[in-house]
């Protein structure tokens, strides 16, 4: 572009990921939404923001898409510095939260509309426009007005008006947001379907970690204008980095433990198994499922409290002396199911013990 | 529609006429004001401005005598045909300008000025309709005059050392006054058709690729076009209509056609001045019919 590398660009040779945000700081007025963000996308990934409402996500995708510049740091898009750029300059679509589709242009001319202002000659682009829709599966609904489309097949123009352009990023804002449960599910099968068509970096914001789990690739958990943890799906469930992680994504029991190696003595003083990493006084995060009724090697001990059954699973609330919450366990099917204030024993495999830092 | 609308009403009123005798007339009752106060106050005197224009003045009065004398005098003096177009280029001009400023100013004020501060914007434009319309044009004669505002000015900097007498008597003072009357009707009207929309489909556009002037020409005015128009009515169908203002800054070279039919009447040519004003209303009904094509596009997508 017209723009010309200063000394520190070229000291600092873009890496060849896909997006890569280098210490991104941003504040309006004396608020920080981000308190610089280091994160690297990586060419063809699903990528999902993750977090709950107010934590940097969509500031975050804001930035990449350029409709609110940095206060800090840097945004390079495939070797390319484009945080100076304006958001018609960068090689990147949005899909937005209430689509924005044009009402007085019909489904076809909303999904050209990004060619015609790339000039692209008609024949190319009618090609195109007919590809796109094909791709999201609305090739018969061209003559359309976009008030007469249902919600789901307004976000499916949505993206197909996006994906004509073949930016390096789509960026998606919580486009089934305003979906109901079912729709929801099927267009996030659909979405995923068309990642794995077009191969493009989706860059995907939400605050419903079940999106996130069921399309991502890498998941960027963040809370309070950081970053959290950053891994797959698994990692993140099954190795969270914090507490806040463990207890945004899926259920999870905490106690308050003292770790020495792989052993953590909880506050009523039994002791259980641990994965250890740290010493010290810790928070100890068992998954439901990973726990067992009956005797173990090492256990904690309650009484029922409630029972509940959830379909697939049945959940079994504990009241112990090792945590004030009660303790939650997810039976599976054919396991033996004990009656409300039965005694019970709790153990769990030392490697489900996770250790994290304890609150402060 | 009218005929449409009677039907709809006719219909019950004849079903009920077997029950009580008379309602058929009580339904219209509710529109014998609203009759009464068209009828008096429009149609007759519209009526004896039609006849008068096809009858004859003689010795300062009013012969029933048809003939259409009235508007071939009118088109044959070259003076006054030219008034004609040049009311119309002052019109469009003014109009123009009056909307070009307006439109403008409401996309800032319904989307980037704070809400408290709109309020008070708002109010600001409607002040000057609290005072009267011929202290706001005369109070022109005090910034563009020879002892006005702006010649003290020039002469106190030095730019010049006699009063300058172009800014005022001719079309360019009528423009800019025409300009500043009628900028109000042009902002509410814009702004109350702008500020339902959507801002994020300008995002869109520009995350699509469109420049911001793109985004705003080819996604926003389409939209509101039937509020463009609808302001440009407010605006351009008034100033056609304007005899004060050319009175008073436009002095020999800024006439307007309502000038001109202030004359006639005031030298009692009253079937003259009625050929022409009846010439002008028919020019705005025309304008009209062609603008109520276009605003019917709205419902190609507003469903």
């Amino acid at each position: 572009m017209t723009t010309v590398p200063t000394l520190a660009e070229q000291a600092s040779p873009p890496t060849a990921a896909g997006i890569e945000l280098r210490a991104v700081v941003k504040r309006y007025g004396t608020q920080t939404a981000l308190r610089g963000l280091d994160l690297e996308i990586r060419d063809g990934e699903f990528f999902c923001l993750l977090g709950p409402s107010g934590c940097g996500k969509t500031t975050t995708l804001n930035l990449i898409g350029g409709f609110v510049g940095p206060t800090e740091g840097e945004i390079w898009i495939q070797g390319r510095r484009i945080d100076t750029l304006p958001p018609h300059k960068r090689p990147v679509n949005t899909v937005f939260q209430s689509y924005a589709l044009f009402p007085h242009m019909n489904v076809f001319e909303n999904v050209r509309f990004g060619l015609k202002m790339d000039r692209v000659p008609r024949d190319e682009s009618a090609a195109r426009v007919r590809e796109a829709l094909q791709l999201v599966g609305l090739e018969d609904f061209g003559d359309r007005m976009p008030s007469q489309l249902s919600g789901g097949q307004q976000q499916r123009v949505a993206v197909a008006r996006a994906l004509v352009k073949r930016p390096a990023v789509l960026l998606l804002d919580e486009p089934l947001g305003a979906l109901d449960l079912k729709l929801r599910q099927r267009l996030q099968i659909e979405l995923s379907q068309i990642h794995r068509d077009v191969g493009t970096t989706f860059v995907y914001v939400t605050h419903d970690q079940e999106e996130a789990m069921s399309m991502a690739d890498r998941i960027a958990v963040m809370n309070d204008g950081r970053l959290e943890h950053l891994g797959t799906p698994e990692e993140v469930y099954r190795r969270p980095a914090s507490r806040f992680v463990a207890d945004f994504i899926g259920d999870s029991n905490f106690f308050d433990a003292t770790v020495t190696g792989d052993v953590a003595q909880l506050t009523d003083g039994s002791r259980v198994g641990c994965a250890g990493g740290r010493n010290g006084p810790a928070t100890l995060m068992v998954r439901p499922e990973a726990i067992t009724l009956g005797a173990g090697p090492t256990s904690i001990s309650g009484r029922v409290l409630q029972t509940s059954f959830l379909g697939s699973y049945l959940r079994v609330a504990v009241e112990t002396s090792s945590a004030e919450e009660p303790v939650v366990v997810a039976l599976r099917e054919g396991s033996s199911v004990p009656s409300v204030g039965d005694e019970v024993s709790l153990s769990w495999p030392a490697g489900d013990g996770i250790v994290l830092e304890p609150p402060e | 529609m009218t005929a449409a609308t009677d039907a709809a009403a006719a219909a019950p009123s004849a079903r009920r006429r077997g029950a009580r005798i008379g309602s058929g007339v009580a339904s219209y009752l509710g529109f014998v004001p609203a009759i009464l106060l068209l009828g008096l106050c429009f149609l007759v005197p519209f009526g004896i401005i039609v006849c008068y224009s096809f009858w004859e003045t003689i010795d300062y009065a009013v012969v029933h005598h048809w003939t259409l004398d009235n508007y071939r005098y009118f088109f044959s003096v070259s003076a006054y045909v030219s008034t004609m177009w040049w009311t119309l280029v002052v019109a469009v001009i003014a109009t123009a300008f009056a909307i070009g400023l307006a439109f403008p100013f409401a996309y800032w004020l319904s989307r980037y000025s704070p809400k408290r501060l709109r309020t008070v914007l708002l109010v600001l434009v409607i002040v000057p309709f609290w005072s009267s319309y011929l202290l706001r044009v005369y109070s022109w004669l005090t910034i563009l005059g020879q002892q006005g505002i702006i010649n003290r000015f020039l002469q106190w900097a030095g730019i010049t050392n006699h009063p300058l007498g172009v800014f005022l008597y001719d079309r360019p003072a009528v423009i800019l006054v025409l300009v500043y009357l009628y900028f109000p009707f042009g902002a509410l009207t814009l702004y109350s058709s702008i500020d339902n929309f959507d801002w994020n489909q300008l995002r869109a556009a520009m995350d699509l690729g469109a420049s911001p002037l793109q985004a705003i020409f080819r996604i926003l005015v389409p939209q509101i076009k039937p509020g463009i128009i609808t302001a440009i009515i407010f605006v351009f169908i008034p100033i056609l209509g304007e005899y004060l203002t050319p009175q008073i800054v436009g002095g020999t070279g800024g006439v307007m056609i309502g000038n001109l039919i202030a004359n006639f009447f005031q030298e009692a040519e009253y079937t003259r001045g009625a050929a022409i004003s009846l010439l002008v209303a028919a020019f705005i009904v025309l304008l009209l019919v062609i603008f109520r094509k276009s605003l019917s596009a709205k419902e190609a997508y507003g469903a």
